[in-house]
């Protein structure tokens, strides 16, 4: 039977048998209930967009990871979607502008990313996400789309997890002003994406008197500002006024929210946190289960990507691993 | 990804086998955590220390990254060279400066008296380091091909494998009981602290105590 037929699946590509597919069932059926109950509507969007479109919306992080082909009846590239949020955009700027704001919709479908560019491995994920769009970022909406989250994952059972909450216009908004070249720039917010205090305390000896003694003192102590609330204060007395200050503001209005809704024992903070997508501008967040060793979710505001698809509006949102999501659901339920 | 056990506090640390092992040992000793039995008993890979719920086993240093980035271990040692090469998803809070050594391009000493690295356009390397080889010579504008090899790598050059290495030394006796020398540094390596990123979100105030303690005696 089918000897000599080579019958594998390309690397990174798999089939998921019923067992499994069963668990994914629930957890699509109780995720959907909640972002239905929270007053999500559901979209349905295409696999396949024409890259320079798609391109508008995505960071040079994301655009590696593109899956992309030549559509061969007009030679335009086309490409297989990485990430859901830059078509979301798209949508609501085109088909759905004249719906007055704001809009709350979800969605659940699998993305294409390439792993590794060099092996050109790519992997399969499946996302379910929300997305929330207002005229205005307020501490509200921000505090309201991390409860979604969050009720989501108590509606799984799940009991032992943690949401993460950043905010990426914190460490911009002190790095940003430092008058130091890109390239120092870059090694900078490198050594704070890998929480390596050895490597950040080289690079601002060697910066030496381009920076200020308070200014280094609070570069230094960013990959710190990890652990419970308690790190907001710490950094609040430190942050210079503008941007940074805002940022810390708009974050513990944000916790009070979530405190009053008695949900703060989920919460964790890390105010080094900067990875995440190019296009996040304000708060970030990942949810994190006790057994697992990946993130379950993750999710962010991101104000300047609907302008880039010529509609000004604010926006956040966030979308499950489901793969990881499951493997939670085991070990926590 | 799957982290056994339902142990909240438990904190699970993965030490490289070899080189850096005795190193790696005395330093978390220092700071209070006893793995010396990973030293003594040579075939053995996991130890629980259940009085101060640790604990500890002893990994490859190749694959320690990837324990550590599937929180298999919370926290871990590992060099350089190998993070480099692998570019995991995880923490590297701190710089240990143990196990030196450095990185370095080599080449056969008769070779060398007649080379001029300003002149190559195109290069063939054997080296257990593809990605940072390449890396390394793209920036220079340098096309490289690189051979991935997983040891004895010093004996490529000798046999017509390729004309040039990348590989670490540490006192340089190697290369020259192999007739090769060094041509250009690429780094020096020195371990990390690694860490995972659920681990450090899921038990800040463990993972803290272990970067600040290690912060003090280094």
């Amino acid at each position: 039977m089918l000897k000599g037929k080579n019958i594998s699946l390309p690397q990174g590509a798999k089939d998921i048998l019923p067992d499994e597919a069963e668990k994914i069932g629930l957890a699509e059926e109780i995720i959907l209930s909640t972002f239905k109950r929270c007053g999500f509507k559901r979209i349905i969007l295409p696999l396949v967009e024409y890259i320079d479109v798609l391109s508008l919306g995505m960071g040079s992080d994301l655009k590696e990871k593109v899956f992309k082909f030549i559509e061969p009846s007009t030679g335009r590239v086309v490409a297989i979607s990485p990430d859901i949020t830059p078509q979301v955009a798209r949508v609501v700027a085109t088909r759905m502008r004249d719906i007055p704001l704001p809009l709350k919709l979800c969605y659940n479908r699998s993305v294409l990313r390439l792993q590794d560019t060099s092996s050109g491995k790519s992997k399969e994920v499946l996302q379910i996400g929300a997305e929330y769009l207002t005229e205005k970022q307020t501490f509200q909406r921000d505090a309201e789309i991390i409860i979604v989250a969050i009720e989501a994952l108590k509606a799984l059972g799940l009991k032992d997890f943690k949401i993460d909450i950043g905010d990426v216009s914190f460490v911009r908004g002190i790095i940003d002003n430092l008058s130091i070249d890109e390239m120092e720039r870059k090694r900078v917010k490198d050594a704070i994406a890998l929480k390596d205090v050895s490597a950040l305390e080289r690079l601002l000896s060697k910066l030496g008197g381009k920076l200020k003694k308070n200014t280094r003192e609070l570069i230094m102590s960013i990959p710190g500002f990890f652990g419970t609330e308690d790190v907001v204060h710490r950094a609040m007395d430190m942050a210079p006024a503008g941007v940074t200050k805002d940022a810390l503001k708009n974050l513990i209005s944000v916790l009070d929210i979530i405190d009053k809704k008695g949900l703060k024992d989920f919460i964790t903070i890390d105010l080094g946190e900067i990875r995440g997508f190019d296009y996040y501008t304000g708060i970030i967040f990942e949810g994190f289960a006790h057994g697992v060793g990946k993130a379950i979710l993750n999710g962010g505001r991101y104000d300047n990507l609907m302008a880039k698809y010529a509609y000004n509006c604010s926006a956040t949102g966030f979308a499950f691993d489901i793969e990881n999501l499951v493997i939670a659901m085991d070990i926590g339920t | 990804m799957r982290k056994t056990g339902t142990n909240h506090n438990l904190l699970a640390i993965a030490l490289p086998k070899g080189r850096v092992l005795k190193e790696a040992v005395s330093l978390l000793k220092k700071i209070g955590i006893d793995c010396s039995n990973a030293i003594t008993s040579s075939r053995k890979l996991i130890f629980e220390n259940k009085k101060e719920n640790i604990r500890f086993m002893v990994i490859r240093p190749q694959d320690l990254p990837t324990f550590v980035e599937y929180g298999a271990a919370d926290i871990g040692i590992a060099g350089k060279d190998v993070l480099l090469e692998q570019e995991k998803d995880i923490y590297e809070p701190l710089d240990l400066g143990i196990g030196f050594c450095r990185m370095v391009v080599a080449e056969p000493k008769e070779l060398g008296l007649i080379d001029n690295p300003t002149h190559w356009t195109q290069i063939r390397v054997a080296t257990k380091y593809p990605n940072i080889t390449l890396k390394y010579f793209l920036r220079k504008g340098i096309q490289v091909e690189t051979i991935k090899l997983y040891g004895s790598i010093e004996a490529a050059p000798l046999l017509g494998l390729s004309d040039r290495i990348v590989d670490l030394v540490a006192t340089g006796e190697t290369l020259k009981k192999n007739g090769l020398i060094e041509v250009e540094e690429i780094l020096k390596v020195t371990s990390k602290l690694i860490c995972n990123r659920a681990s450090l979100k899921t038990k800040p105030e463990r993972i803290r105590e272990v970067i600040e303690k290690l912060r003090q005696v280094i």
